[in-house]
């Protein structure tokens, strides 16, 4: 499936331009005194801005390392990372993390966490708070906003963990298989509400997961890593109207197309690395 | 309207009380021994003691050396801890040596002390110190350790510094277990003092308590250890309070009351 087969979304009015870069990105992880294991090799992609990109790959291959090298919690072996041209160094508010195990500070409250962003930025407490009770608004969980965590659900503690990143105002988001840990109706459920969020204001978007339907779903882009080395097999430009709705989209043989042919791809990848 | 449960939950520490003593006293009748006064005679001992002003700024300054070894101690292995767990080279360097400290009783350290700084607050408060400090730095570094890194990553990427994210997420994320190391620290430190004070006997309430032995007044020995252990209570239940309220966040573990607050 040649790429360019695709035309850009037609959501996409104004040119896009590069928010992030990826050059040559390599990663060599010291697996005991003598073992080395190449998690990455030449990684090279550019991310336009606004876009809504999804990593997918098997287990294994890296993808979460890539996205850790965006955020700047790891340093790549060789090559470098750019966010709007400025090398990365390490993490920085401009790029926001929501993690498959929430991490949220389990000794605040939700309100808490989610102020916890723009207090540390300097925004005054009452503000703070005003715009903190609208996210919690927002992700759908008014009414617990003095809750602790260890009181709500996964998928609560995952909608509190994406308001809390939301709240600083990063420019991209990084998403680390989010709904990995959730069962499949609440994963449902927030997929279908991080597309509503994202459809207001068109953050950039990098989100990695291992679910062929919950990339073609969300993305703009698919981009297929295979694995050890992990390494990028194929970048697929997914052109389907927006706002989508699930219950449209799993009836639109152009969506079911998607997905059966990149799972197809996604099983070539498996059986191309180390057996499971 | 209490229910009957409730009742017997409330009741049961003082009621175990009353039933321990009641054993005593049947069991020192019986034994009619000089060296096991009745529960009654003790108990009434207990009075004459807090009244003497002697003995009572005796036991003052007991509890003034144990708040101020336990309060440095405390100070200074919390951030210890938390840095030994969260950075390689710091526990490297100093894991072997509290690996060698931490099974010496330290009371066994008193005389080495002893020689170099005599008998006073100084040793004493020294070795109350030493006993705090090896189980606070232990839970500090173990509870520093389980901080998961995505939560300090979370914390990087809304602009905290190294140092912040160690005082701002490490601390608090570890409060439950450091204040556990805290808690196993404050009976140590009371059984340090008293041991301090056998050993190095001037003053203190573990003076008192041997002082009495020396001159055969058994009724004052037994007070006395009615008085320290009670002393222990208390401060365990003080202590206990202030930590459920720290850390009304996080998973509570037991149903089972674990103290008498």
């Amino acid at each position: 499936m040649p790429s360019s087969e695709w035309v850009r979304p037609l959501t996409s009015q104004k040119p896009a331009s590069a928010i992030l870069e990826i050059d040559r990105v390599s990663q060599v992880f010291q697996t005991s005194a003598r073992k080395e294991h190449l998690a990455l090799s030449e990684i090279s992609l550019t991310i336009e801005e606004g876009a809504f990109v999804s990593i997918l790959g098997p287990s294994g291959c890296g993808k979460s390392t890539l996205l850790y090298i965006v955020g700047g919690f790891v340093s790549p072996t060789r090559g470098a990372a750019k966010m709007k041209g400025q090398a990365i160094t390490g993490p920085g508010p401009d790029r926001g993390p929501v993690f498959q195990e929430f991490a949220l500070f389990p000794w605040k409250t939700v309100l808490g966490n989610v102020m916890y962003g723009p207090r540390q930025r300097g925004v005054r407490a009452t503000e703070a708070e005003a715009q903190s009770r609208a996210l919690i608004e927002m992700v759908g969980l008014k009414g617990y906003e003095n809750f602790y965590p260890k009181e709500l659900s996964g998928g609560m503690k995952q909608r509190v963990a994406l308001a809390r990143t939301l709240a600083y105002h990063p420019q991209v988001l990084l998403m680390d298989e989010p709904f990995g840990a959730l069962d499949a109706h609440t994963r449902t459920r927030l997929q279908n509400d991080l597309l509503n969020i994202w459809e207001r204001d068109r953050k950039t978007v990098l989100f990695v997961t291992h679910s062929v339907d919950e990339a073609v779903f969300l993305s703009d882009k698919v981009v297929m890593m295979s694995n050890s080395p992990g390494r990028i097999r194929e970048v697929i430009a997914i052109d389907l109207p927006r706002p989508r709705r699930r219950n449209e989209l799993l009836l639109d043989p152009r969506y079911q197309k998607y997905v059966v042919d990149i799972e197809r791809m996604f099983d070539e990848s498996e059986e191309a690395g180390a057996p499971l | 309207m209490i229910s009957p449960a409730a009742l017997v939950k409330r009741t049961a520490p003082v009621l175990a009380c009353i039933g321990l003593l009641a054993i005593w006293q049947v069991a020192s009748l019986g034994l009619k021994s000089d060296s096991f006064p009745t529960a009654t005679d003790a108990v009434r001992a207990i009075p004459d003691i807090l009244g003497d002003k002697e003995s009572l700024i005796n036991i003052l300054a007991s509890l003034r050396r144990m708040a101020v070894g336990f309060g440095i101690a405390v100070l200074l292995s919390i951030p210890l801890g938390l840095l030994m767990g969260r950075s390689r080279a710091v526990s490297a360097f100093f894991n072997p040596l509290l690996m060698v400290i931490y099974p010496v009783p330290k009371a066994a350290l008193m005389p080495i002390i002893m020689l170099w700084l005599g008998v006073g607050d100084i040793t004493k408060t020294l070795v109350i110190f030493l006993g705090v400090s090896l189980p606070v730095i232990y839970h500090s570094f173990e509870g520093a350790k389980a901080v998961e890194e995505k939560m300090l990553w979370s914390g990087a990427a809304m602009g905290l510094s190294p140092l912040q994210c160690l005082v701002r997420i490490v601390l608090p994320a570890a409060l439950p277990e450091i204040l556990t190391g805290c808690r196993t620290g404050l009976v140590l430190a009371l059984i340090t003092m008293i041991t301090s004070e056998m050993i190095a006997r001037q003053s203190g309430a573990g003076n008192i308590l041997f002082n009495a032995l020396d001159m055969g007044q058994y009724d004052t020995v037994y007070a006395m250890i009615i008085i320290v252990g009670a002393m222990g209570i208390c401060l365990d239940a003080v202590f206990e309070r202030v930590r459920t309220r720290l850390v009304r966040w996080s998973e509570p573990q037991f149903d089972m009351p674990l103290s008498f607050s």
